[in-house]
């Protein structure tokens, strides 16, 4: 690498941050924000009407890590994830055309990369620390009665930083997604719940064409039981394997959607 | 006088729209009018030079490097755009100092020149509220803000005294008249022939897309002033004026608009016939209700000096 190289590289990181800085600010005002806080939440409120039922002993022999589990496979990944990496992600690009605000930011010293990768990391950013609080407080309140047990942390970490990856991932594809399409939040919505929830159960190697195929094969697989003669079911790839994996196509679509950015003419419509 | 912006051969279509066509043309320093009805392609021209959508074919150039995607260039450049659109949530403070952040200026600076910004565009007081409840004209002195806030050496601002009240339109004006003086280049658009004409003598004249005319003010006024212009006016006495008016070698037309109850009258020469008007009106006694122009814009100028 050399001098000038690492100048434009450090310039690029600074331009990256300040656009960072900007959108994380900004994002945290807007009205979505506040709606998909209020949904990452839900979660909680779940959480404490199965607290009070088990403490009027109406479902007492149900583990809260059992309840705690189900949530974060049903909920969280099959669903809060992919909406909030459909909306923010999409919308670091289109937002900008929607609003026709992208003069602002293309008329400025910094490289429309800087502008896609500074508002990804500040979305990102945001939506995992949602996702987070959200996991955080159903956690402890659907585990009150075994607080002291510290391998249920190690769950709760294991399961945060799945999401955290399922988040980072599902937001580059979408970013992605927002920069090449103009009605991305309907293919947006097609590929999560269609997509996704369908192919992940394919035989052989058809399911790793999905995102949640990796982030299912970095938890427990759940035990098929007396299911376990069905075809449709998850064969999950090693740790390591899925990890390379969801960086690899975060990286990818990142790219492609700083390429994409760079030369593709936006028209705002008057 | 070295150009400092180049356009060859700049054309863009929409589709099967024709925004801009065939434009060559050479900036020099100062302040250069860019004068077209709405929908000429003044904004197309604007977009063009700031790299804001590429050219189908042609080239723009500022300082001889080409504009599009060449990011470093817009530390020198201010844009105001025309479209009425903002980070709603933020204050107006909070829009300069972010937007000055992407300059790479240090916390310091910033806070410095975003003072200066909203002073000059008289915004102190309201820097805390947020954008959406700023009023019309506001909204469009914050966008004056965000193209100066940065010192830029080259600014360019797209119908910058819309939606602005008579003072605010003089403060700007002043504004980029003392950003002239400072040695900076101005390029700023109207559709209002009076409001280019308060800032700058040199002008160019776009129309469907085509340059059809470039160079001094009073070429394009003195087309306009043998343009036959037509006056409205209702009044008390409409036929007894219109009996006085006909004494004059620069009334052509006079007749009647029964449904508006005005009197209707051509003249080709403006200035003439509008300093007539207050002797004839107190001399004779008239009770003046209105005076308007019906084709006192660009457009009708436009029509008329190509034929339609």
């Amino acid at each position: 690498m050399t001098q000038s190289d690492t100048r434009k590289f450090s310039f690029f990181l600074q331009s990256a941050k300040d656009v960072f800085v900007f959108f994380f600010s900004l994002a945290k005002k807007v009205r979505k924000t506040k709606i998909f806080f209020f949904i990452s939440f839900l979660p909680v409120f779940m959480a404490f009407v199965v607290k009070f039922s088990q403490i009027f002993s109406l479902a007492r022999n149900i583990e809260g890590i059992y309840i705690f589990n189900n949530m974060i496979m049903m909920f969280y990944m099959q669903f809060l994830i992919l909406i909030l990496a459909l909306f923010y992600g999409t919308s670091v690009s289109s937002e900008e055309l929607e609003g026709k605000t992208l003069t602002y930011l293309t008329t400025r010293p910094v490289s429309k990369s800087a502008i896609i990768i500074g508002k990804y990391l500040a979305y990102t950013g945001l939506v995992i620390i949602m996702t987070t609080l959200g996991v955080v407080f159903s956690f402890l309140v659907l585990n009150l009665n075994e607080l002291y047990e510290l391998s249920l942390y190690k769950i709760l970490l294991r399961d945060v930083a799945v999401l955290g990856l399922g988040l980072m991932c599902y937001t580059a594809f979408f970013t992605f997604v927002g920069t090449i399409l103009k009605r991305s939040i309907m293919f947006g919505l097609v590929f999560s719940f269609g997509w996704e929830n369908v192919i992940q159960y394919f035989p052989g190697s058809t399911q790793k064409f999905t995102i949640v195929h990796y982030l299912k094969s970095l938890l427990p697989s759940p035990s098929t039981g007396r299911f376990s003669f069905l075809l449709f079911r998850l064969e999950p790839s090693s740790t390591g394997n899925s990890v390379f994996m969801l960086f690899l196509i975060t990286g990818v679509f990142l790219g492609l959607a700083c390429i994409l950015f760079t030369f593709k003419e936006y028209i705002m419509e008057d | 006088m070295t150009a400092v912006i180049q356009t060859q051969n700049l054309s863009k279509w929409y589709g099967n729209v024709l925004g801009l066509s065939d434009v060559t043309l050479q900036i020099e320093p100062g302040i250069t009018g860019i004068l077209g009805p709405n929908g000429a392609g003044k904004s197309t021209f604007l977009k063009l030079i700031t790299g804001q959508i590429k050219p189908n074919i042609g080239r723009v150039m500022i300082h001889g490097q080409n504009v599009w995607n060449n990011y470093a260039m817009f530390a020198q450049i201010g844009f105001c755009p025309e479209q009425d659109s903002f980070y709603e949530e933020l204050t107006g403070w909070q829009f300069l100092t972010n937007l000055l952040k992407l300059h790479h200026f240090s916390p310091e600076d910033i806070n410095a020149k975003a003072e200066i910004a909203l002073d000059i565009v008289e915004l102190t007081k309201d820097k805390d509220r947020v954008i959406r409840s700023y009023s019309r004209g506001m909204r469009q002195r914050l966008k004056v803000g965000q193209a100066i806030a940065h010192d830029p050496n080259i600014i360019i601002l797209d119908e910058p005294l819309n939606g602005l009240d008579p003072l605010g339109r003089r403060k700007i004006i002043r504004l980029i008249k003392e950003y002239k003086g400072e040695g900076r280049m101005i390029v700023v658009s109207s559709h209002v022939l009076p409001e280019i004409e308060a800032m700058t003598n040199r002008i160019i004249l776009i129309h469907q897309g085509k340059v059809f005319a470039q160079g001094d003010i009073h070429y394009i006024r003195d087309l306009i002033e043998t343009h036959p212009h037509i006056v409205s006016i209702k009044c008390s006495q409409s036929r007894l004026l219109a009996e006085k008016f006909i004494g004059y070698d620069y009334v052509l037309k006079v007749h009647f608009d029964l449904q508006k109850k005005s009197l209707l009258v051509e003249t080709n020469n403006r200035d003439k016939f509008f300093s007539l008007l207050p002797s004839l009106f107190i001399d004779n006694n008239i009770e003046v209700e209105e005076i308007t122009s019906p084709d006192d814009n660009l457009q009708a100028v436009f029509d008329y000096l190509i034929g339609k």
